[in-house]
């Protein structure tokens, strides 16, 4: 099998019911067949929630749709998003019979975007064993005699004694029968303690390494050796790039105005205060000194609300940072267009809505504010908006 | 619907927010700026890319040639840690976002083996006595930064 961007095309097949979304898939009930050349044919069954994937030896039968891939690359290039599907198709190396659309919609709806998994070291037990004796520092095991033994399982383990005596190290294959000490372990446990990607501690106290002999000889045998480096490892090491993050603070100051004045006037007293032109008689909220339309000035206040009915509302994905704080909001969250009662058509207040209230929220739904518990005349008197039920 | 008046000149509600705006900020140094950074921090060097066609050394490090846009990423060069002071300013302006200090010398030092200067801070000389042409030697910051401040400002040989 053919191995593309570091996976196979079984491998997307194999990981399908793992990757399957249940819940989005409830309604669905469609069959869908797979085709890669040189690789094989897969039928994928999916019917209200349930999920089945087979290989199918001959034609493919009984699927409202097929894809049809020229080759293993270009499936798997198309599936990780290294090879963009429409390039594919329109080169024909991708065919499909059937609803393109249907597909391009259900597929990333219904599964988890598959993703290569991450490579495991290469190196075995052997390996690391191997290079032993080249790791012995004498200088540091001057005048110590001991003989350990390692019993790793798996198909990659074995059994070795490593000698160490008079400043030199011998490594044996199999277990003497003298031995100081002796670490039985599953040999990826081993290979891990020896790449430093799992705590040799952890392991003995979970119970997967078992220690017969002497307890502090096995613990000594770390400081005999260099450590081992994987050499794949090291090879494919990132250089190290700097970025340097900086909050910066910005002093600010905000003179409120007469009009900004009297709205804060109006939080304080949990009141919604507009002013109204003279000369078209429209409210403004929040209130300006000059009416946008007529340019004069506006005296006279009036107070809306408090309740209002949503006219639109805009549900925010992609939160912008909070200017004041940095920190970027929760999303979802939604900024409603509310016209509070008695004021003038088309002049609706933005606020936020009730969290909870965002799935049943509607234009033309009735709200009503809820306010701090302590107003203090500033912005953070108003809440939100929530449902008027 | 009651109504109320305010005027102009009212200012009985009038009050100014004082307020901070945090700015969190992040700046890539890019791959070549985390080398010369690296290298002032780890070795206590200042590094430059020289262009094998034209012969110039740059400094702060640049992908392509200043004159022939050939591309140099690789061709580093260990300039001295001593050079000569060809342009200066003093710093007055009292800006929260400053790296030191004012007021203090903006100098732009010509190091050896250097075409162009690098601009740093000088220290350890009087505002009336900086000249043009005076010598001057890199001090490495004892605590790192990670910032182009590990090589910490120059002073007088």
């Amino acid at each position: 099998m053919a191995e593309f961007y570091g996976t196979t095309v079984a491998d997307i097949f194999n990981t399908m019911p793992k990757r399957f979304k249940p819940e989005e898939a409830k309604e669905e009930d469609i069959a869908i067949g797979y085709e890669c050349k040189g690789e094989g044919k897969w039928k994928v069954t999916i019917k209200h929630g349930t999920i089945k994937v087979e290989e199918v030896k001959g034609d493919l039968k009984g699927c409202a749709t097929t894809i049809h891939a020229a080759d293993a690359e270009t499936f798997i290039g198309t599936t990780l998003g290294k090879i963009q599907a429409m390039d594919a198709l329109t080169t024909g190396k991708l065919r499909v019979v059937g609803d393109v659309k249907l597909l391009m919609t259900l597929l990333p709806k219904i599964f988890v975007q598959y993703t290569v998994p991450e490579k495991k070291s290469s190196v075995v037990a052997k390996d690391i064993i191997s290079t032993i004796t080249e790791r012995f520092r004498p200088d540091k095991a001057a005048g110590v005699d001991m003989k350990v033994g390692y019993d790793l399982a798996g198909p990659d383990g074995g059994k070795w004694t490593i000698v160490i005596k008079d400043g030199k190290c011998a490594v044996k294959e199999g277990l003497a029968k003298d031995l100081t000490v002796k670490m039985t372990m599953p040999a990826e446990i081993y290979v891990g303690m020896m790449l430093g990607t799992i705590s040799g501690e952890s392991a003995f106290t979970s119970g997967q390494v078992k220690i017969d002999g002497d307890m502090m000889a096995a613990g000594a045998t770390s400081r005999f050796f260099n450590k081992f480096v994987d050499p794949n490892a090291q090879a494919s090491e990132a250089e190290e790039l700097i970025t340097i993050k900086v909050t910066n603070s910005i002093n600010c100051r905000f003179a409120t105005g007469t009009a900004y004045g009297m709205w804060f006037k109006g939080l304080k007293e949990k009141k919604f205060l507009a002013n109204v032109c003279p000369k078209c008689g429209r409210t403004q909220i929040t209130p300006r000194e000059i009416c946008a339309f007529c340019r004069v000035r506006c005296n006279e206040f009036v107070e809306l609300g408090p309740k209002g009915t949503i006219t639109a509302a805009d549900v925010v994905y992609f939160a912008s940072p909070d200017p004041l704080t940095g920190a970027v909001r929760k999303t979802p969250y939604a900024m409603c267009w509310i016209l509070l009662d008695n004021a003038s058509a088309q002049e609706a207040f933005c606020f936020d809505i009730k969290r909870e209230d965002l799935p049943k929220m509607k234009i033309g739904a009735r709200v009503r504010p809820v306010w701090a518990k302590e107003t203090k005349g500033t912005f953070t008197d108003l809440l939100y908006f929530e449902l008027d039920k | 619907m009651t109504t109320m008046t305010c005027k102009k000149e009212d200012t009985t509600n009038c009050f100014v927010f004082e307020g901070k705006m945090a700015l969190p900020n992040q700046y890539f140094v890019g791959r070549l700026g985390s080398k010369f950074i690296i290298a002032l921090r780890d070795k206590k060097k200042i590094m430059g890319l020289k262009c094998p066609k034209c012969k110039k050394t740059f400094i702060p490090p640049r992908e392509y040639c200043h004159f022939c846009q050939t591309k140099i990423d690789e061709n580093w060069v260990e300039l001295g840690n001593e050079g000569v002071l060809v342009n200066y300013t003093i710093v007055r302006y009292l800006g929260k976002h400053l790296p030191k200090k004012v007021p203090y010398i903006l100098g732009q030092i010509k190091l050896k083996g250097a075409d162009t200067p690098l601009t740093h801070i000088v220290e350890g000389v009087d505002f009336k006595d900086v000249r043009i042409g005076m010598k001057l030697k890199a001090v490495f910051a004892a605590k790192t930064t990670n910032t182009l401040l590990d090589l910490d400002h120059f002073e007088p040989l």
